[in-house]
């Protein structure tokens, strides 16, 4: 499992939630980024990784993570990729 | 002390920035222990005695969090928890003790007919912003966002004075790493950056917010005697109002930012043009943008995580393409939102009419999630949806939020009432003598009453509706200062959130001698008119 493949699932998973199959996350993209990605998409998308990998997040990370990258690094730490 | 005092601009400021660069030469460590100094003196000018209310408080915290750092090392997780609770019970009960109690006497007394005195309680200056950073530094020491901090970093991170006392609530990581690298030394762009926000903040206070106070108030007295408030005055003090916030608040968060800014250190943004936003949503991101980080992340997050979590463990739909049900929309969204806009509403002020302030953006936010919900699937982003939902969402969004305003201004449910049947058109039309001519034919469309000739008190409000043509373009057109100076990085990370405004032009400020012209004719404006009428709005809380 590659960065580039926790990528391309969180791209899947944001795609499914916002109806959007245009959108494309990398390790720099930021939430403020992508249009209508707000806090409730957010709730959704963090809940939405957290079944796909069996992990679960604290809320302090939750409210740390400002890039993408940030949240595909912790993935891989908490899912031991 | 008020930035807005003669003694602050010409004394506090100057002498507190004149030591801080003379000990920075000797010892950066001093200089810093001298910021702690004198945010503890700025802190203590109004009443003395809050000191040994807000240290006290300060030192329990210190101790709670070396606690949790220590379990945290020696992983005890249940006792990091149990003391993060107690951490956050004891900032919630010091804050409701000094702004609750009464307002829980009254609720009791209302409800159960208990006969409650109330107490006499001086609320500390700025409680409330305190304890929301102190309660987000246990968080983060807990989520080991934070793993070691000093006796002196938590000071000065909690009391440093340009945002000790009404905001923006700041992080421990974006503060300590500035306070660990800042030089201490005179810096000439720090200091002209850091005067021009200060002045341009101190313009929006004293010479545009405390000009529509007077006006607004009138209005707003008007209807509190009971008097009928008919169309256009009811009009002039929603928008009156929700200008004169927006300046106060605009004013006060340049002012913060450009205080920190001459002591090297920059705050987050605060404050970002939020009249305008197309939805409430993003005005939400652009209003008090600090406050709203903070309930999203402490009290939004932690519930919807938990329903959202539980709900997707029971395999029950969710959203997007997965479906979405109105149980599902009900359960997370609706209930977490409200929940926490009836919390910032108790949070802005200890009555009633803060908490259905509070409950109306909780519905206008459920409102433009679900619209975002159901345009998503049934209208895709298009240039035509722009077209469309850009200035028609404008409108909403500025009368949902000028209509919010009055309850958040009125001091009775009466008063609000009585206005917002006045902005519905209610309480009749009147309309200044000279233009009733040109309307009286509607007399006979409408009931004759609900047309009249003759505004009351009808110079004021004249005054106010030309005041709000005048300062209106520059919530809404003009660039803000953070594009202005967005070469100078003027708030932590402002660069990335640098966007057109509506005119699509932008000013940029340079140390050059026109600016220089510029900002010293802002400021004597703005210093000239120290003392004279004004209302802090956002210094209650």
């Amino acid at each position: 499992m590659t960065r580039q493949n926790i990528l391309n699932t969180l791209t899947e998973i944001l795609r499914n939630l916002l109806f959007d199959d245009s959108l494309e996350l990398t390790d720099s993209t930021k939430r403020a980024d992508v249009p209508d990605w707000d806090s409730f998409a957010y709730v959704n998308f963090i809940v939405a990784v957290e079944m796909h990998y069996n992990i679960k997040f604290s809320v302090a990370e939750v409210e740390s993570f400002v890039t993408v990258g940030e949240i595909a690094a912790r993935i891989e730490e908490l899912a031991g990729l | 002390m008020l930035f807005n005092s003669h003694f602050f601009v010409f004394v506090f400021l100057p002498v507190a920035l004149f030591v801080y660069f003379a000990l920075g030469r000797l010892s950066r460590d001093w200089a810093l222990r001298w910021i702690i100094v004198a945010s503890l003196i700025f802190y203590a000018w109004w009443r003395p005695a809050n000191v040994f209310i807000i240290v006290p408080a300060m030192l329990v915290n210190f101790t709670v969090a070396k606690l949790i750092l220590y379990y945290g090392r020696e992983e005890k997780p249940a006792a990091t928890k149990l003391l993060l609770t107690l951490g956050i019970v004891f900032n919630l009960t010091v804050l409701g003790y000094f702004k609750y109690t009464n307002f829980f006497f009254t609720a009791s007394n209302d409800l159960f007919g208990s006969s409650f005195v109330f107490k006499e309680i001086v609320l500390p200056l700025g409680i409330s912003f305190i304890t929301f950073q102190k309660i987000a530094f246990l968080m983060d020491v807990h989520g080991r966002k934070i793993d070691s901090f000093r006796f002196q970093d938590f000071f000065s991170f909690v009391l440093f004075f340009p945002q000790l006392i009404a905001g923006p609530i700041v992080h421990y990581r974006e503060m300590m790493p500035q306070f660990h690298s800042v030089s201490c030394r005179f810096s000439q762009t720090d200091l002209s950056v850091g005067a021009t926000l200060f002045f341009f903040g101190l313009f929006k206070k004293v010479v545009i917010a405390d000009s529509l106070a007077p006006l607004v108030s009138s209005i707003y007295m008007m209807a509190d005697s009971g008097q009928t408030v008919s169309l256009i005055p009811a009009w002039l003090a929603a928008v009156g109002f929700t200008f004169q916030i927006y300046f106060d608040f605009s004013g006060y968060s340049d002012m913060a930012l450009g205080a920190a800014r001459l002591f090297g250190i920059r705050l987050p943004v605060n404050f970002n043009s939020p009249l305008r936003t197309s939805n409430i949503i993003d005005f939400w991101l652009r209003w008090h943008v600090s406050l709203t980080r903070f309930l999203t992340a402490y009290v939004y997050n932690p519930i919807a995580l938990r329903f959202t979590r539980k709900r997707m463990a029971a395999g029950k739909s969710g959203f997007g393409r997965n479906g979405a049900s109105l149980g599902a929309f009900l359960q997370l969204l609706m209930l977490p939102t409200i929940v926490t806009m009836f919390l910032s509403g108790l949070w802005h002020g200890a009555g009633y009419l803060f908490i259905l302030w509070g409950l109306m953006h909780g519905i206008y936010l459920t409102v433009n999630h679900a619209w975002r919900l159901f345009a998503n699937r049934k209208w895709p982003k298009s240039e035509r949806y722009e077209q469309i939902m850009r200035p028609l969402g404008f409108v909403i969004t500025f009368v949902c939020v000028a209509a919010s305003m009055v309850v958040f201004r009125s001091l009775s449910l009466d008063t609000a009432a009585n206005i917002l049947a006045g902005m519905a058109g209610m309480n009749g039309v009147e309309v200044p003598g000279g233009l009733y001519p040109l309307v009286s034919w509607l007399g006979s469309v409408f009931p004759a009453s609900f047309i009249q000739p003759g505004l009351p008190n009808a110079a004021g409000m004249s005054e106010l509706g030309l005041l709000l043509l005048l300062v209106a373009p520059i919530a809404l057109f003009l660039p803000n200062t953070l594009q202005i100076l967005d070469r100078f990085e003027p708030a932590i990370g402002v660069r990335e959130a640098g966007e057109p405004n509506l005119l699509r032009f932008n000013v940029s400020w340079r140390p050059s001698l026109v600016w220089a012209v510029f900002v010293i004719a802002i400021a004597a404006a703005g210093t000239l008119n120290i003392g004279g009428y004004t209302e802090f709005l956002y210094w209650q809380f």
